[in-house]
C-alpha cells in the first residue's frame, strides 16, 4: 500500500533549484534509503516531507491525503516524524521528560502526564537503550545517547512513516551494527523507514530500495545492488568531482 | 505651515540621525543592543548641563566634557557586554535595560526630577524666511547633525579603519579571518559610539527639556531608526531619520503634540511586523 | 554559563523539601503580618504592594517561561486599571466585575501584541513589547472624555466587598483588610501558575523555549502555545492593573503604563528564577520591602538604582536567578 508519494516536488531558494522535479512513492513497511553526495538535497527534501519547508512546487501525499505545505505539527499529528542532522534534544529536560513530550504531543493533547504516558516513554527509552539515564538531562547526555533519544522521542510520537536524518553519522562499526539492530526493531513496531546516510554504511545494510539524489535530482532507484552499480551514481560519489554546492 | 513642518521634520530628522547614529554603530560591530543608549544621551545632556550652569563654562567647552564623561561609561559598559554569551542580541537587552534603570536613577538622585534646559538665547531667535520659520537651535541642529554625518561618512567609506569597521558590521567572522582584529573594531564602535552620544546629549540639552525619565523615548527613536536601516547601511539611517522626523513633524500639525510619541512606536511595530531585517537591509537565511 | 538556558534546574518540583519549607514559612509569615506588625499601615502597605508586584512577577512569568522577554508589559497593567477604573467610576459596575473584565481587555490588547508579532523571537520580540506599550499609554493620555488623559483618574471606587451569609468584610474598609484580599488573589495566582507549569502546558512551554523546531517536530504548535502563554500572562496582569486602582484609587497614564510597571515585575522574575514557580514571587517579597525599608529612606530620589544593580548582576552571575540557583545546591 503506498504511503508516500513525491509528485513533481521541486524547491528553489532564491532561484537555485536545491530539488528538481523529484517524483517517488513509498509503500507501507519497507525501508528506502535516500542516498547522495554532500549538498545534494537530502535534508532539503526530508524538511519538505515533515514540513519545516514549503515545496516551491508539485505536491506530497500521505495516505493519499495532500500534506503539501502543512506545518510540522500537523505533519507529526498525521503520521511523520523525523530526527534532525545534528540532534535537538530539549537540554534542560531530563531524558525521560524528552521522550514524553513527544507521548503526549504527538497525536494529541492531554493536561496531565497519564501512567500510561510514562511507561510507554520508559519503554522507548529501553528500546533505544538509554533506559539507565532516565533522570540525567538531556544536556548532558553523549553524542550517541542524544541521537537514540532523538529516535526515542520520535517514535514516541507513535508515527506511520519515520524520517532518519544521518542517524548513523560518526558512528564507528560497533554503533552501525547497534543502529542496524535498533533499526529493525523500528521496523518491527510497523514503522516505514526513510533512512539519509551520507556515508552509505547504514543504508545499504538495511534497505530494500534506494533512492539516489544528486544536486537536486534524482538519478536512481531501485534494489541496493542496482543503485550502487549505477553509472550515475557511482559518478556522483566517486567520479566526475561537481564543486560542492551549499547545503541549505 | 506645510514648509515649517518640512524644515522642522528635516532639522528634527537630521538630529535623530545623529542620536541613533552611535546606537547603530555599536549594534553593527558588536551585536550588542544598548537600551541604556537614550539615558546615555540625557546623561550627557546632564554633564553638559551642570557645566554649563554649576561652574559656569561656556557651552561649547561642556560638549568635550560630554564626551569623555560618556566614553567613561561605554567603555565600561562594553567590559560588562564582552562576558554576556548567547543568545547575544537578547542578552544585551536585558543587560542594558538593567543599566538604563541604573543610569536614570543615577540622574534622578544628582538632578532630581525637574525640567532642565540649557537655555542659549541665540537659539530661540530665527530666521524668517518667505513661507516658513527656521529658529537658531535649529539650524544648528541641521548644520552639526550634517557635518558629523558627513565626517562619519569619510571615516566609514573613505578611510582604511572605515573599511574594517565596516567588515565586521557584515560578516564578524569573515572580517576576523582576514586579519581584522574585531576586539579592536568593537572598542573603537563603542568609542566612536561614545563620542556621538557625547555630541548629541548638549544638544539635546539646549533643545528638549532634560528629565530622568525623557531616556526611554530617545533610546526607542534609536532602536526605530536602526531597525528601518538594517544593519550597517549608513544611508538607510539617514534616510530613515529624515522619515521619522518628517513623520512625527507631520503627525504634530495633523493630531496634535501629544500624539508625537507614537509615532516612533507605531513605524517600528510595522517594520518589526512585515520587514525585521530592515527596509533596505538583506534577509538572512 | 548561558543566561537564557539555565543548566541544572528541574523544571518541575517534585515536592522538594527546600520548596516545601520556604513556602509554608513564607506563607504563615505573611498571613500573621497584620498581627506581627501591630497592624502597622505603613508597613502593611509596603507588604500589599510587594504582594501585588509579585502577582505581577507570576504573571510576567507565564510569558517568561516559553521564552519570550516582554519589556512592555506595564501596556497590560494600564489598560486593566484603566478598564476596571472607569467602568467602576463611570458606570457604578461591582469591582467584581470590572476586575475580571479589565483582564479581558488586557487579554484583547495581547491578541493584538501577537498578531504584530507572530514571527518575532528573541531580542526583536523584546523591542517590539518595548514600543507596543507607547500605543495603549498615548492612547489613553489622549482619550480626555473616557480617561481624563493626563490628569489621571480621581476617586477610583476601593476594593469591592463580600457578603457570605451573615458575614461580610469591605475590603476597602482598612489597610488590614485591603492586605487580605492581595494576599489571597496572589496565592490563588501562584497556585494557578503551579498547576500550569506542573501539567503538560508547562511541559510545552519549555520545549518550545529550548527548542522550537523540535518542539514542532514532535507535534507542539508553538506559535498557538505561545500566543496562549501571552494571553493568560496578559489576562493576570490586566487582573493585578485592576486590583491596583482600586487599591490607591488614582491612576495616571504615566504610571500605570510607565517603566516601574514593566521593568520591576519583569526583574522579580528574571532575578528570582525564571524558570521556577516560586522565585518570581520570592524577589518581590524580598527586594520590594528592601527597597522600601532600606535604600528609599537612604536615598529618596534614587533609591530604584536596586533593581537595575540586581538586574545586571543576575544577568552577569546568576543566571538562572537566586531561586533557580539555590536549588541547584539541594
Amino acid at each position: 500500500m503506498t504511503i508516500l508519494q513525491l509528485q513533481k516536488v521541486s524547491k528553489t531558494f532564491n532561484g537555485i533549484y536545491a530539488l528538481r522535479n523529484i517524483n517517488f512513492t513509498m509503500n507501507e513497511g519497507e525501508i528506502v534509503g535516500l542516498v547522495g553526495p554532500n549538498g545534494a538535497g537530502k535534508t532539503t527534501l526530508f524538511n519538505l516531507i515533515s514540513g519545516q519547508l514549503k515545496p516551491s512546487s508539485g505536491k506530497i501525499l500521505f495516505e493519499d491525503k495532500d500534506i503539501t505545505g502543512l506545518k510540522p505539527h500537523t505533519v507529526c499529528k498525521l503520521g511523520i516524524s523525523r530526527t534532525f542532522q545534528s540532534s535537538r534534544p530539549f537540554p534542560e529536560m531530563s531524558t525521560l521528560q524528552n521522550v514524553l513530550a513527544g507521548q503526549v504531543f504527538g497525536k494529541g493533547f492531554s493536561l496531565h502526564t497519564r501512567p500510561e504516558d510514562e511507561q510507554a516513554a520508559r519503554e522507548l527509552l529501553d528500546v533505544v537503550g538509554i533506559a539507565h539515564k532516565g533522570e540525567t538531562l538531556a544536556g548532558d547526555l553523549t553524542l550517541s545517547e542524544q541521537r537514540r533519544l532523538d529516535l526515542a522521542r520520535a517514535l514516541a510520537t507513535r508515527p506511520k512513516l519515520l524520517l532518519l536524518d544521518e542517524v548513523a553519522a560518526g558512528f564507528s562499526p560497533v554503533l552501525v551494527k547497534q543502529a542496524i539492530k535498533l533499526i529493525n526493531r523500528v521496523r518491527e513496531r510497523g514503522v516505514t523507514l526513510l533512512i539519509v546516510d551520507h556515508f552509505l554504511n547504514l543504508s545499504l545494510k538495511v534497505a530494500d530500495r534506494l533512492l539516489a539524489i544528486d544536486h537536486g535530482e534524482k538519478i536512481a532507484e531501485g534494489s541496493p545492488n542496482t543503485v550502487m552499480r549505477n553509472r550515475d551514481v557511482l559518478h556522483a560519489y566517486l567520479g566526475l568531482r561537481h564543486q560542492d554546492e551549499k547545503d541549505y | 505651515m506645510w514648509t515649517t513642518a518640512l524644515v522642522s521634520g528635516i532639522s528634527l530628522g537630521s538630529f535623530y540621525i545623529l542620536i541613533a547614529l552611535g546606537f547603530a554603530l555599536i549594534f553593527g560591530v558588536t551585536r550588542n543592543f544598548n537600551l541604556a543608549h537614550g539615558e546615555l544621551v540625557v546623561f550627557a545632556g546632564y554633564v553638559s548641563y551642570w557645566l554649563w550652569k554649576v561652574l559656569a563654562w561656556p557651552f561649547v567647552l561642556t560638549f568635550p566634557a560630554a564626551i569623555l564623561a560618556t566614553l567613561f561609561i561605554c567603555l565600561g559598559l562594553q567590559r560588562l557586554f564582552a562576558r554576556l554569551y548567547e543568545p547575544q542580541e537578547l542578552n544585551s537587552i536585558v543587560l542594558s535595560f538593567g543599566m538604563a534603570i541604573l543610569i536614570q536613577n543615577t540622574m534622578l538622585f544628582w538632578f532630581s526630577g525637574d525640567y532642565r534646559l540649557i537655555r542659549i538665547p541665540t537659539l530661540s531667535q530665527g530666521l524668517r524666511v518667505p513661507g516658513f520659520y527656521l529658529s537658531y537651535g535649529q539650524l544648528t541642529l541641521l548644520f552639526l547633525s550634517l557635518t558629523v554625518i558627513a565626517i562619519l561618512y569619510i571615516l566609514m567609506y573613505r578611510t582604511y579603519l572605515g573599511k574594517a569597521l565596516r567588515a565586521t558590521i557584515q560578516d564578524k567572522e569573515a572580517a576576523a579571518q582576514a586579519g581584522i582584529n574585531v576586539a579592536v573594531m568593537g572598542t573603537l564602535a563603542f568609542c566612536l559610539g561614545a563620542i556621538l552620544i557625547g555630541l548629541a546629549g548638549p544638544l539635546y540639552g539646549c533643545t528638549h527639556y532634560l528629565y530622568p525619565s525623557t531616556g526611554h523615548q530617545v533610546t526607542l527613536l534609536a532602536v526605530t531608526i536602526t531597525i528601518f536601516a538594517g544593519v550597517g547601511r549608513l544611508g538607510g539611517i539617514i534616510l530613515a531619520g529624515w522619515i521619522l522626523g518628517l513623520a512625527e513633524s507631520f503627525a504634530v500639525i495633523l493630531c496634535g503634540a501629544s500624539w508625537r510619541e507614537m509615532v516612533a512606536a507605531v513605524l517600528l511595530l510595522t517594520l518589526l511586523a512585515f520587514k525585521p531585517r530592515g527596509i533596505l537591509g538583506k534577509g538572512e537565511q | 554559563m548561558s543566561f537564557f538556558a539555565s543548566k541544572n534546574t528541574k523544571f518541575r518540583t517534585k515536592g522538594l523539601k527546600f520548596d516545601s519549607v520556604g513556602l509554608v514559612t513564607g506563607l504563615v509569615l505573611l498571613i500573621m503580618l497584620p498581627a506581627l506588625v501591630q497592624s502597622n499601615n505603613y508597613i502593611l502597605q509596603v507588604f500589599t504592594h510587594a504582594l501585588l508586584l509579585a502577582s505581577l512577577a507570576l504573571a510576567w512569568n507565564i510569558l517568561g517561561v516559553s521564552g519570550s522577554i516582554s519589556l512592555g508589559h506595564a501596556a497590560f497593567f494600564g489598560a486593566g486599571a484603566y478598564c476596571s477604573a472607569v467602568l467602576s467610576l463611570e458606570y457604578g459596575l461591582s469591582c467584581w466585575l470590572t476586575i475580571p473584565l479589565a483582564g479581558l481587555l488586557a487579554t484583547g490588547l495581547g491578541l493584538i501584541m501577537d498578531l504584530i508579532c507572530l514571527r518575532l523571537r528573541g531580542a526583536y520580540f523584546a523591542l517590539a513589547t518595548l514600543a507596543f506599550v507607547e500605543i495603549p499609554r498615548v492612547i489613553t493620555d489622549n482619550w480626555d472624555e473616557l480617561t481624563h488623559g493626563s490628569l489621571g483618574l480621581v476617586g477610583v471606587p476601593g476594593l469591592p466587598s463580600l457578603s457570605l451569609g451573615t458575614w461580610s468584610v469591605d475590603f476597602s474598609s482598612s489597610i488590614t483588610a485591603s492586605y487580605y484580599f492581595v494576599f489571597a488573589y496572589s496565592l490563588v495566582l501562584l497556585g494557578l501558575v503551579r498547576f500550569l507549569f506542573n501539567s503538560n502546558l508547562g511541559l510545552a512551554f519549555q520545549a518550545i523555549r529550548e527548542e522550537e523546531i523540535a518542539a514542532e517536530a514532535v507535534g507542539i504548535p508553538a506559535n498557538r502555545y505561545r500566543l496562549l502563554a501571552l494571553l493568560l500572562s496578559a489576562y493576570f496582569t490586566g487582573v493585578s492593573g485592576a486590583c491596583y486602582a482600586h487599591l490607591v484609587r488614582y491612576i495616571e497614564p504615566g504610571l500605570v503604563y510607565g517603566l516601574h510597571f514593566s521593568a520591576i515585575p519583569m526583574i522579580f522574575a528574571i532575578c528570582g528564577g525564571r524558570f521556577t514557580i516560586l522565585g518570581p514571587a520570592m524577589a518581590a517579597l524580598i527586594i520590594y520591602p528592601l527597597d522600601q525599608f532600606v535604600f528609599h529612606p537612604l536615598l529618596p530620589a534614587g533609591h530604584e538604582f536596586l533593581y537595575g544593580v540586581v538586574l545586571i548582576v543576575t544577568v552577569l552571575f546568576l543566571p538562572a536567578g537566586f531561586w533557580g540557583s539555590l536549588r541547584k545546591v539541594s
